[in-house]
């Protein structure tokens, strides 16, 4: 036998070196999520040398101070929380019936069929359209404003729910009704577990959706909160804010976007391929 | 003789095709009856209907005509894709249990010797997305044995695995069920699986689904199931079986009845 050793281990550290050498531009990867930034220097610069219309695109740095004096005095902590209660609020009672009448109308065919319909036409209404009859009806007061955005983030965790459930591989429930499910923990074990991920896409849709109604909803029948910030902004002409007001909202919705994900990580461990 | 295990009669089973507005028969006057404690494997191509009577016999379909008794409960393992995603090898080994309303400490308990049984115990807390098939296909071995029936229903469980990892888990079949006195249904459309494993062999036709023979097999027990491909009769009996479904695909084959 001849020993191929001594060359084939170099060949080896050979290719190896050249496959690590492959990985492709780091430096490129570590730039690209600064990119952004790019576009608030050209702003800045544009802004102060008067190529944009300051009145209406005052510079970055300009928005940065009003930020900080509003985060200073608490004016900006103040409408954000009160932004998030809503938004908090509306999501559990409007993801609650939304999840369980999800799974009952994906396990259950004479529901869906009869009941479906009316789900179906009530779903294409503008949510921001019923406002004014939802002031009528409950007031003002923060009611309303729970109600508009529960029933907005209903119907995407309604439909996703169920979906989920219609989506779910048949033998999953026979293997639940061979091992001798009751249809109470056929529902718990094998339905909810096996709608999960497709929920989670319905909860992170309902979380955007949420804070596009909410902004909406303050903008004309609240005194407080985000939205009410950006509009009010717009009436006496603080445009920098407006900025303010638009950057918090985008923040807020991104950081509870982010909370989803993490505990979709955490409740969907199997889903983590 | 003591009363059968499984006694099937005459049974029928047809579906109706409503975008051709035909019957389909998938099950034609199939009768056969199991003695407790026999491994019968049905033998047949793809879409004669042995997963139909499988289904029957699990109670996840009811027959059109005929009679089915089924002496106790009976346990399946389904075809791949039957573990939950969700649920780690410990867990969904313990399912049953679980929905019996069997605690976690004694779930644990009583799941451990069949982990330990099926070399699943370094991998209880992985999920199936985390297995090989093999794995897979233990885990749901190990959750019908958990169930515990006196029968034990098994669609094509090792259909989509490769043929060595189908030998090994075919011994180790072997050898739990000489233990465990349990009846065996064991459905496959592989002539060389229903030689290596079955008492008997029950060969069925394309469709509609009929008993085209009852083959008894001549090996004893405990098999080794590879000197078992040395023995002179292996080959004889395997030749015998294709004969059988040979002819029947000749007859059958015409065109109008080619499954859609």
């Amino acid at each position: 036998m001849t020993t191929t050793d001594g060359p084939k281990s170099s060949a080896r550290e050979d290719l190896e070196r050249r496959l690590r050498g492959r990985r492709p531009g780091s430096a490129l990867k570590f730039i690209g999520p600064f990119s952004p930034l790019l576009l608030l220097v050209v702003w800045e610069a544009a802004s102060r040398g008067g190529l944009l219309d300051a009145r209406f695109f005052p510079p970055p740095t300009s928005i940065a101070g009003t930020f900080w004096e509003l985060l200073t005095t608490g004016t900006l902590l103040e409408h954000s929380l009160i932004t998030l209660t809503r938004v908090g609020i509306g999501i559990v009672l409007g993801g609650v019936p939304g999840l369980v009448l999800g799974i009952a109308f994906g396990a259950v065919q004479w529901l869906r069929v009869l009941a479906g319909p009316i789900f179906a036409s009530l779903l294409p209404i503008p949510k921001i359209a019923i406002l004014p009859l939802l002031l009528l009806i409950f007031g003002v007061e923060e009611t309303s404003k729970y109600v508009i955005v529960a029933i907005g983030v209903f119907f995407y965790i309604f439909y996703n729910t169920m979906g989920g459930v219609l989506q779910t591989p048949p033998i999953y429930f026979d293997v639940a009704r061979t091992s001798g499910a009751s249809r109470w923990r056929t529902w718990s074990t094998v339905a909810l577990p096996a709608a999960l991920p497709s929920i989670f896409t319905g909860l992170k849709l309902a979380v955007g959706g949420a804070f596009v109604v909410i902004a909406a909803s303050e903008f004309l029948g609240s005194r407080t909160g985000v939205g009410y910030m950006i509009w009010s902004a717009w009436q006496t002409l603080a445009v920098s804010k407006m900025f303010v007001g638009i950057v918090t909202i985008s923040l807020l919705g991104y950081l509870a976007g982010l909370l989803v994900a993490l505990v979709e990580r955490r409740l969907v461990p199997w889903s983590r391929q | 003789m003591a009363e059968p295990a499984i006694d099937v009669r005459g049974v029928w089973k047809g579906f109706h095709d409503a975008r051709r507005d035909q019957t389909v028969i998938a099950i034609e006057n199939f009768s056969f009856s199991a003695a407790p404690g026999e491994f019968i494997c049905v033998l047949g191509p793809s879409g004669c209907g042995k997963s139909t009577l499988l289904r029957i016999l699990a109670d996840l379909d009811t027959q059109d005509l005929g009679e089915v008794r089924v002496n106790g409960h009976a346990s399946v393992v389904f075809q791949e894709h039957g573990v939950f995603p969700w649920l780690s090898v410990e867990d969904n080994v313990g399912y049953p249990l679980k929905v019996r309303g069997v605690g976690r400490a004694e779930r644990r308990r009583r799941v451990a010797p069949l982990l330990d049984l099926i070399g699943l115990t370094d991998f209880k807390g992985a999920y199936p997305h985390q297995l090989s098939g093999g794995m897979r296909q233990r885990t749901s071995v190990a959750r019908a044995l958990a169930d515990d029936g006196e029968v034990l229903l098994m669609d094509e469980p090792f259909g989509a695995l490769d043929e060595q990892t189908r030998l090994v888990l075919q011994q180790e079949l072997l050898r739990i069920w000489q233990d465990s006195g349990k009846t065996v249904v064991f459905i496959t459309h592989s002539v060389d699986e229903a030689l290596t494993l079955a008492d008997r062999v029950l060969v069925m036709s394309a469709r509609p689904g009929r008993l085209l023979a009852d083959v008894a097999v001549p090996f004893g027990r405990p098999r080794d199931i590879l000197e078992l491909r040395r023995d002179p009769r292996y080959g004889e009996v395997t030749y015998e079986l294709w004969r059988l479904l040979r002819a029947d695909a000749a007859t059958s084959a015409s065109p109008e009845e080619v499954a859609p």
